[in-house]
C-alpha cells in the first residue's frame, strides 16, 4: 500500500481541469468593447437581433443566450454577470421569461445602468394568461409580430436614452424595421391562413406559441407548459395522442431549445392507435436559429416557423420562405 | 543452500532433506514483507508425505503469512514454493484449505451444505450446475466430521466448533492430496477438537498430507508427528519428538518459561508419537 | 384539467389506479403500458444485481457509479456536438454514461488499494468530484450555441414519460441478460461475495468475478437513468435486495424475491406516477420500494421486526413462568406454607402480574387472596420442569466437555435428547445428591 503519486497528479489535474470549465462560458456571442460606443447587453437573440437592426453600428450590442438555450431555465454565468454589470443598456424580456435571472437583473438595476424590460409598455389586456398561472402572463409575446413591434418600439426608446444625439437615426431605423416587420405579419397570415380547417391545431413541446395562435386562428397545444421547467407526465402524452388520434391531425413539431423525446413518445403512441403522425419540422420557438444565418434574425426565425407549420399542415407556402432565404446559409 | 542446511543442522536436531520432487510440500528460500518488513524470512523446509504437520510460534510469527504465502494469497519477495515438483498453479486442484475462522460473514444466507458444497465448486466448473451427485458428496464430508444433521441448517445458526467442522468439510469436499489449515482447533469445544483430529488422523491414513497453523501447545505432541518452530525464520523443523526440545522452545518463544517447560517435559515423557 | 383534481388526494389516486389498470393492461393506454413495462423490467435487473452488490458489500459503490454517470453524460453530449454527431440520437449519452461510471468505479478501487484511505472515503471523493465535474460540465453545456441542448437534467431524476417501445425493449434485453449471468455465474458470485480468501485460495480469479458484478452494476444503473435518474439509481440495486433479506435465508429464494420486490416498485411505481401527474416517476417508484422494504422489515415472519420481538417477548415470558412455577413447586416441596406473599425471587411489578395471569390461564397458579398457590396441575408441572433441570445440571458435570451443544433447556423431557439408559444414570446421581442433602 504505497502513497501513489501519479494519483495524487491526476487528482490535481482533475480539479484543474473543473476550474479551467467554469473559466469558459462556451460560445455566446462575445462582447466587443470599445471606448466611444455604447454598450448594450440582451438577454434573448430575439431582443438583441431587433436592437442591431435600430441601432446599426452606433452601438455594440450583445446577447447572453445563443441558438438552442432556453431561457427558461438559463442561469447567468460570471462571464455574463460582468458583461451585465459593464453595459450600459440591459434588455430583456421580461414577463418571467428569464426566469432563474430575476435577481442578477435586480442587482444590474441598482447601477447607474438602464434596465429595460422590452414588454413593459404592452398592455395588460393584450397578453394571455394561461389557466392556472396565477397572474404569471404568457411571456412569449415575440410569437406576435404585432405585439413584437411594440417591444421594438420599447427598444429604440431606451436607445435613445443612452445615446440621445442619435434619436433620428434610430427612428429611421425603426420605421424602417417595422415595415418589414408588417410584411411578415401579411405573410404569416395568409401562410397560415392557407391551413385547411380540419387541421389547423399546432402541436408543440411546450406552450410557447399561443400568441400566435390567437393572432393567426391557429389551435395550440403543448406537451409541456408555458415553462419548460415543468415536466410533462406520461398521461399528459396520452391526452394529446387521443386528439391527434380523434382530430387526425399530420404533423407535430420538434422545437430547438426543447428535447425531442416527448414528441417522439407522441408519435409512437399515436402510431400505436394506428394513426401516422410526422414530425413537420423543427421550430424556432424561444431562440433563433444559428447565428450568422438567416434562421438566425427575428424575422428569419418567424419566415421559417410559419413555413415550416404551413407546409406540414397542408397550407400553402414557398419552400423558401417569405424572401427565399430560407435554408439558405 | 548449503549454508542453510549447515544453519539448519547446528540448531534443529535433524538434518534438513533435499528438496525432493515426492515431497508435496517444498519451500525454498521463501522471504515474505509487508509494507517493506520483513515477516518471514529465508523460510526454507520439505515436509514429507503424508505427514501431519504443525506450524508452531508465538503470536506474530507469521504462521498464518507463511500458508497464505504458500497458497499465494499473498505475494512473496523472494523464494520459491512447490508442491510435489510442481509450482501453484498446476497443483492447485490438489490442495486444500481452510481457513481461520472470522474472515466469514455469519449472517450470510447459505446452509452448511451450501458451504461444502463450495469445495466442489471446482471440480463443476465455471458452468456446471451442483447436481445430485456433489451434493451426495457433500453431504457425505458433513457424515464425516459429525454435521450430517445440521445440513440444512444457516450457517450463522451453528456454533463456533460446528462452523469450524463445516469449514472443515469443506476443505474435503475438494479432496485433495495436500491439505492446509489455519488454528482449526482455536475456540473449539472439546467434542470438536475430538472430532478433527479424528479426521485429520483418517486422511493420514488415506495418504494424505496435513499442515495446520497450531496454537496449543500441550496438544501438538499428540496430534502431530512432525512440526516446524517458527519465528520469523525457521527455528526447528523435523519430526515433533525432535523439535519441541527445550532449548529450540527458548529460541521461538523467549521468556515465559514455566509453561514451556512443563509442554516440553510432557512431550518429553510421551516419547516419538506413532 | 378535471383528471388534476381527482389525483391531488390519496383517495383519488387509489380510486384512478384501480379504474386505469385494466386500461394499461390491455394496451389502451399505450404510452402508460410502455413505461410500466420498462421501469418494471429494470426494477427485476436491479432486484438481481442488487442482491450480490448486497453480500459483497458494494451497494454504496453503485451510488458512487451512479453519481459519476452525470460528467459522462454531460461530456459525451459535449465531444459529440464538437464532433458534428447527432448526439441525440443513438446511445451515445449512455455509452458516456457507462463510461464515466467505469472509471469512478476504477478510481475507487484504485484510492482504496493504493493510498492509504479505505473504501467509504474513496467512495465518497469519488462520488462527490465526478457529480462536481457532471454539474460544471451541464452550465458548459448550457452556454453551448448548438441548437440541441435542453433536456440533458433529465439523466439527474429520470423521465419515465417520453419513454418509447424501443426502452423498454432495450429494457427487456438487459434483464435478461442480467437473469441469464446471474443464473450461469451464481456459483462464483456466491463463493466470492462469502469467503473471497478461500475462493482466491482454490484458484478462482476474484478480481475478474468481481469486475463481472461491477459490469452488471454499470449495466443496471445505465440503464436505470432513464426510468428513475442517476440520483436514485442506488435505492432500486440497493433496496429490493435488503427488503427480500428479511424473507428467507436461502440465496436462491432471496434472488428471485429481490427480483419480484424490484419488478413490482417498478411496475407499480411507474403506474401510480403516472396517475398522480406532477409526481415524478422516479421518486415514486424509489417510495413504493421503501414502503415495501418498510413492510418487510416490519412483517417478514421469523426474521422481521414484529417476529422478533413477538419471539423475545414470548420466550422471555415463558422463562419467567417456568422459573415461577419452579420456585413455587421447590418451596411446597421443602414445607413451606402454601400460602405465598410476594416472594423476592418471584418477578414482581408489572412482569409479575403479567406472568401470574398468563399462570392462571393455563390453570397451573390459583389466586388465594393476595398471594398465589399451585394448582394440582402446577403441582404436576413445577415437578417435571425442576426435574428437567436437575438432569441437565448433573449431565454438565458428568459430561462437560460435550455437554453444551446438547443441552436444551427448553426441552419437555430429558429423553427427547438423551438416550434412556443415559438418563437413567443421571437420575441415580440426582438421587445421591439428594440423599446426602
Amino acid at each position: 500500500m504505497q502513497y501513489s503519486h501519479t494519483l495524487s497528479s491526476a487528482v490535481a489535474a482533475l480539479i484543474g481541469l473543473a476550474l479551467v470549465l467554469t473559466g469558459c462560458s462556451g460560445e455566446s456571442a462575445p462582447a466587443v468593447n470599445t471606448q466611444d460606443k455604447p454598450r448594450i447587453v440582451a438577454t434573448t437573440g430575439m431582443i438583441a437581433d431587433v436592437a442591431r437592426e435600430i441601432a446599426g453600428e452606433s452601438a455594440e450590442v450583445a446577447q447572453l443566450m445563443g441558438a438552442g438555450v432556453d431561457p427558461h431555465l438559463y442561469a447567468p454565468t460570471r462571464t455574463d454577470i460582468q458583461k451585465l454589470m459593464e453595459a450600459d443598456l440591459v434588455l430583456y424580456t421580461g414577463l418571467l421569461l428569464e426566469g432563474r435571472m430575476t435577481d442578477t437583473l435586480v442587482r444590474a438595476a441598482g447601477g447607474e445602468r438602464a434596465v429595460v424590460a422590452v414588454t413593459e409598455h404592452i398592455d395588460e389586456a393584450d397578453l394571455l394568461m394561461p389557466e392556472g398561472f396565477e397572474g404569471h402572463p404568457d411571456p412569449h409575446v415575440w410569437m406576435d409580430v404585432g405585439m413584437w413591434k411594440h417591444a421594438a418600439d420599447r427598444i429604440a426608446e431606451a436607445l435613445v436614452t443612452i445615446q440621445p444625439e442619435s434619436e433620428d437615426d434610430f427612428n429611421a431605423s425603426l420605421a424602417a424595421y417595422q415595415s418589414r416587420l408588417d410584411a411578415l405579419d401579411a405573410y404569416a397570415s395568409d401562410a397560415l391562413g392557407s391551413i385547411p380547417e380540419s387541421q389547423r391545431v399546432l402541436v408543440t413541446a411546450h406552450d410557447a406559441f399561443n400568441y400566435m395562435g390567437r393572432r393567426y386562428s391557429l389551435e395550440v397545444v403543448g406537451i409541456q407548459g408555458i415553462s419548460t421547467e415543468s415536466e410533462a407526465g406520461v398521461r399528459d402524452i396520452e391526452r394529446l395522442v387521443e386528439l391527434l388520434v380523434s382530430r387526425q391531425i399530420p404533423a407535430v413539431f420538434v422545437e430547438s431549445t426543447v428535447a425531442e423525446r416527448n414528441i417522439r413518445a407522441l408519435v409512437e403512441g399515436a402510431k400505436a392507435k394506428g394513426h401516422a403522425v410526422t414530425i413537420g419540422g423543427t421550430l424556432y420557438s424561444d431562440a433563433m436559429g444559428k447565428g450568422g444565418t438567416y434562421e438566425g434574425t427575428y424575422i428569419g426565425m418567424i419566415d421559417h416557423n410559419v413555413t415550416t407549420i404551413a407546409r406540414a399542415l397542408g397550407g400553402q407556402a414557398p419552400a423558401g420562405g417569405m424572401q427565399g432565404k430560407l435554408g439558405v446559409q | 543452500m548449503n549454508q542453510n542446511e549447515q544453519a539448519q543442522s547446528t540448531s534443529a536436531l535433524t538434518a534438513h532433506p533435499e528438496h525432493s520432487a515426492d515431497s508435496p510440500l517444498s519451500v525454498h528460500a521463501l522471504t515474505v514483507a509487508y509494507h517493506r518488513k520483513p515477516v518471514l524470512w529465508d523460510i526454507d523446509f520439505d515436509v514429507p508425505p503424508a505427514s501431519l504437520m504443525a506450524i508452531v510460534g508465538p503470536n506474530g510469527a507469521g504462521k498464518s503469512t507463511l500458508i497464505k504465502a504458500c497458497l499465494g494469497l499473498i505475494p512473496a519477495a523472494a523464494g520459491e514454493v512447490e508442491f510435489w515438483g510442481e509450482p501453484l498453479r498446476r497443483a492447485r486442484s490438489r490442495i486444500g484449505y481452510v481457513p481461520q475462522r472470522e474472515s466469514v460473514d455469519w449472517d450470510f444466507p447459505v446452509s452448511a451444505l451450501d458451504v461444502v458444497s463450495m469445495g466442489r465448486y471446482r471440480k463443476i466448473g465455471w458452468f456446471g450446475r451442483v447436481s445430485r451427485a456433489h451434493k451426495a458428496a457433500a453431504l457425505e464430508c458433513l457424515e464425516r466430521v459429525g454435521m450430517q444433521e445440521f445440513a440444512h441448517r444457516q450457517i450463522g445458526k451453528l456454533s463456533g466448533g460446528q462452523q469450524q467442522r463445516v469449514f472443515l468439510a469443506r476443505a474435503l469436499a475438494q479432496e485433495a492430496d495436500l491439505y492446509f489449515m489455519d488454528e482449526p482447533f482455536a475456540g473449539v469445544d472439546a467434542a470438536t477438537e475430538r472430532a478433527i483430529i479424528g479426521v485429520l488422523r483418517e486422511l493420514q491414513r488415506e495418504g494424505k498430507t496435513i499442515i495446520c497453523v497450531h496454537h496449543d501447545l500441550q496438544t501438538v505432541g499428540s496430534y502431530f508427528d512432525h512440526t516446524l518452530l517458527l519465528n520469523m525464520r525457521v527455528v526447528a523443523f523435523g519430526p515433533t519428538s525432535r523439535t519441541l526440545t527445550q532449548e529450540n522452545l527458548v529460541k521461538s518463544y523467549g521468556g515465559r518459561l514455566t509453561l514451556l517447560e512443563q509442554a516440553s517435559e510432557a512431550i518429553a515423557q510421551m516419547g516419538p508419537t506413532r | 384539467m378535471n383528471a388534476q383534481a381527482d389525483t391531488t388526494s390519496l383517495v383519488g389516486i387509489v380510486v384512478q389506479t384501480i379504474t386505469e389498470l385494466p386500461r394499461i393492461f390491455t394496451g389502451q393506454a399505450s404510452n402508460t403500458t410502455v413505461v410500466v413495462v420498462a421501469s418494471g423490467l429494470f426494477g427485476i435487473a436491479a432486484g438481481l444485481v442488487g442482491v450480490f452488490a448486497l453480500l459483497r458489500k458494494r451497494s454504496l459503490t453503485a451510488d458512487a457509479i451512479g453519481h459519476a454517470t452525470l460528467p459522462g453524460v454531460a461530456g459525451a453530449f459535449i465531444v459529440g456536438t464538437m464532433l458534428g454527431l447527432p448526439v441525440r440520437e443513438g446511445p451515445w449519452l449512455l455509452v458516456g454514461a457507462a463510461l464515466a461510471g467505469a472509471i469512478g468505479a476504477w478510481l475507487i478501487q484504485l484510492i482504496a488499494h493504493r493510498t492509504r484511505l479505505n473504501e467509504d472515503a474513496a467512495i465518497g471523493i469519488v462520488l462527490s468530484v465526478f457529480f462536481g465535474v457532471g454539474v460544471v460540465l451541464l452550465g458548459v453545456v448550457q452556454n453551448m450555441d448548438s441548437g440541441t441542448q435542453g433536456g440533458l437534467s433529465t439523466f439527474i431524476f429520470g423521465h419515465t414519460a417520453s419513454m418509447l417501445a424501443a426502452d423498454a425493449k432495450s429494457m427487456a434485453i438487459i434483464a435478461l441478460f442480467v437473469l441469464f449471468v446471474t443464473l450461469a455465474l451464481r456459483k462464483q458470485l456466491t463463493l466470492v461475495c462469502f469467503n473471497d480468501t478461500y475462493a482466491r485460495a482454490t484458484g478462482w480469479p476474484v478480481q475478474l468475478v468481481d469486475l463481472l458484478l461491477l459490469g452488471l452494476i454499470i449495466l443496471v444503473s445505465v440503464a436505470g437513468l432513464r426510468a428513475v435518474g442517476l440520483l436514485l439509481v442506488v435505492a432500486m440495486i440497493a433496496i429490493p435486495a435488503a427488503a427480500a433479506r428479511f424473507w428467507s435465508d436461502h440465496l436462491g429464494r432471496i434472488i428471485a424475491i429481490s427480483a419480484v420486490i424490484g419488478g413490482v416498485a417498478g411496475s407499480l411505481g411507474a403506474a401510480v406516477s403516472a396517475l398522480a401527474p406532477g409526481r415524478p416517476a422516479g421518486a415514486v417508484i424509489v417510495l413504493t420500494a421503501g414502503t415495501l422494504f418498510a413492510l418487510s422489515m416490519l412483517c417478514a415472519p421469523r426474521r422481521g421486526l414484529i417476529a422478533g420481538a413477538i419471539v423475545r417477548v414470548r420466550s422471555r415470558l415463558t422463562i419467567l413462568s417456568d422459573h415461577t412455577i419452579e420456585t413455587l413447586w421447590e418451596r411446597s416441596e421443602e414445607g413451606t406454607s402454601p400460602d405465598m406473599g410476594p416472594v423476592r425471587e418471584l418477578p414482581g411489578g408489572l412482569r409479575g402480574k403479567v406472568v401470574f395471569l398468563l399462570l392462571r390461564l393455563r390453570g397451573y397458579v390459583q389466586s388465594l387472596g393476595s398471594a398465589y398457590a399451585l394448582t394440582p396441575a402446577g403441582m404436576a408441572e413445577g415437578a417435571r420442569l425442576s426435574r428437567n433441570h436437575r438432569l441437565w445440571s448433573a449431565y454438565l458435570t458428568t459430561h462437560a466437555d460435550i455437554a453444551p451443544s446438547h443441552v436444551d433447556w427448553s426441552v419437555d423431557q430429558v429423553e427427547h435428547v438423551l438416550s434412556d439408559e443415559l438418563v437413567r444414570t443421571l437420575e441415580r446421581i440426582v438421587q445421591l445428591e439428594d440423599e446426602r442433602a
